[in-house]
């Protein structure tokens, strides 16, 4: 009998408990925390790492990619893909350089992987878009996303960073 | 000949304005009541909740409820088609008629019944028999199996709440609400929950627990408990159907909310004589529809409440609280309190 009492006791006492933990959070004292994102941008962390960009060096104006295409073997999604510009045998670059957003899992291993440590991640996050060509960007896009390098970085330096 | 012609007109007329006033007043009340679940339990955890549609998000269930009407209303194959769409009706119109003999205020009662405690444990106990035919009527062996859980656990527990609900009948002797009503004025310490000790307090506890089960919300809300069982007897509902479901519980949760308040805590009457008690004529109506409205209201906040903190039971756990804890209690409960009334009340 005593322990039938007990265990409406206990239950009562834990109900209330219950409750008295929710009405703290329905209280004044918790505040909300939700993002009204539209107008109230989310605080991205300092180590945010986005879609792989690919910036612009500004003495050159073009980005420091030499199509080497290991970027597009290592993707494990294989959504990069490169063709090398042949007009000048001295000046590697890429003719054609595209990555189909739309699949990529920002594993960063592109980024990883690149020789010239060119492919940096974007601060970006606001990438939905109306359709799926849309999510496919090309060079052009890609450099635009990725802004300037600052000037005369060291390559090491810029290695290193990027492999933070 | 023609005079009751005419008295049966008005007759007919004055039904149907009081039936559609009382329906749209359900649907009101049922729109605010998800508005405000969404909210209270968002800002349980710590998040805003609907504050986009309209100002602070007061469209959000009207939105919601023009989405519902729009989607398709699928009908499973194999399914017993006519079975399948009278299922919401039973469901629905049960619910529906039970605001009938809810006295909202002194005079706004739809229809002041002298058996009103009766008819609204009858009319209720309808929806179990919508809830097996939809489960039925879906081709679904999830869905019938749904039913069959949902039935057992209403069946179960309509006995505990008549076995609450008679208490205050006795102890006030009138199955007619507005007599119970009436009996309770003059401040809250007449109210039934502050009087008879403990016959009344106990039947109150009861129904209460009892109530949140017949309603079938959290901890008691296996019926359609989406996380594990996905979902019971409405698997197969879809879109306008579906709604009338769900319209139905929660108009369900005013109505448990109505009678807690009728038969324990006052109904209408307001707390302090001061507080509206001396008006008369159409002010004290406006007054006591206000303050039934109040308290109705604290309690479905309070149904929100202990909605968003409990976790769920478990069928047994559920099954046993029912015929091993509340319905001996409630029979006890009613010897104690037969006793009280014959010995000691009317002495
Ligand atoms: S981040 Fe990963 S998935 Fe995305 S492009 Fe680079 S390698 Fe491919
Ligand atoms: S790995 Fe770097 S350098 Fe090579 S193709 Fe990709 S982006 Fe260009």
């Amino acid at each position: 009998m005593s322990t039938i009492l007990n265990d409406i006791k206990n239950s009562f006492v834990s109900i209330i408990k219950g409750l008295k933990v929710t009405a703290v959070n329905w209280s004044v004292l918790r505040p909300c925390v939700t993002e009204l994102y539209p107008e109230q941008k989310p605080q991205l962390p300092e180590a945010y790492r986005g879609m792989p960009t690919l910036p612009v060096r500004p003495e050159t104006g073009r980005s420091d990619c030499i199509a080497c295409g290991a970027c597009a073997r290592m993707c494990p999604e294989q959504i990069i893909t490169v063709e090398v510009d042949k007009t000048d045998p001295k000046d590697r670059k890429p003719a054609k350089f595209t990555i189909d957003i739309s699949r990529c899992m920002f594993c960063g291993l592109c980024m990883e992987v690149c020789p010239k440590g060119c492919l940096k991640p974007a601060r970006t996050f606001e990438l939905a878009c109306l359709s799926r060509e849309g999510m496919i960007y090309d060079l052009e896009k890609l450099n635009k996303l990725g802004g300037e390098l600052p000037p005369l970085p060291e390559p090491d330096d810029e290695k290193s960073s990027s492999n933070k | 000949m023609n005079q009751i012609l005419i008295d049966l007109a008005l007759e007919l007329g004055k039904l149907i304005a009081i039936a559609i006033v009382v329906l749209v007043f359900m649907l009101v009340a049922v729109l605010y009541l998800v508005l405000k679940l969404r909210w209270v339990i968002a800002r349980i955890q710590s998040r805003l909740g609907p504050n986009r549609t309209g100002p602070w998000g007061v469209a959000q269930t009207v939105a919601d409820a023009l989405k519902l009407f729009q989607k398709e209303d699928i009908i499973p194959k194999g399914a017993d088609k006519w079975l399948f769409t009278i299922a919401p009706a039973l469901v629905f119109i049960p619910s529906y008629l039970v605001y009938v003999v809810i006295p909202f205020g002194a005079g706004l009662t739809a229809q002041s019944l002298n058996v009103g405690v009766m008819y609204i444990s009858a009319i209720s106990s309808i929806s179990v028999i919508g809830i097996i035919v939809g489960g039925w009527a879906s081709n679904n062996k999830w869905s019938l199996l749904g039913a069959f859980r949902g039935a057992s656990q209403l069946i179960s527990y309509e006995v505990p709440i008549i076995l609450a609900l008679v208490v205050p009948v006795l102890v006030n002797g009138s199955l007619d609400l507005n007599i119970i009503v009436e009996n309770q004025a003059g401040g809250f310490w007449h109210w039934n929950l502050f009087t008879g000790f403990p016959m009344l307090q106990l039947a109150f506890l009861m129904l209460v627990i009892a109530g949140f089960a017949e309603i079938n919300v959290t901890p008691f809300d296996i019926m359609e408990a989406e996380s594990e069982l996905v979902a019971g007897f409405n698997t197969e509902y879809s879109g306008m159907k579906f709604a009338l479901f769900f319209l139905a519980e929660f108009a369900e949760s005013f109505t448990l909310a109505a009678i807690i308040t009728t038969l324990f805590l006052g109904g209408y009457q307001p707390p302090l004589h001061i507080l509206g008690g001396q008006l008369t004529g159409i002010a004290f109506s406006a007054v006591s529809l206000f303050w039934f409205m109040a308290k109705c209201w604290v309690l479905v906040v309070f149904i929100m409440w202990v909605r968003s903190t409990l976790p769920r039971v478990r069928v047994d756990q559920l099954m046993n609280l029912s015929w091993k804890a509340l319905i001996p209690t409630g029979l006890v409960n009613l010897l104690l309190t037969g006793a009280y009334v014959v010995f000691w009340m009317h002495k």
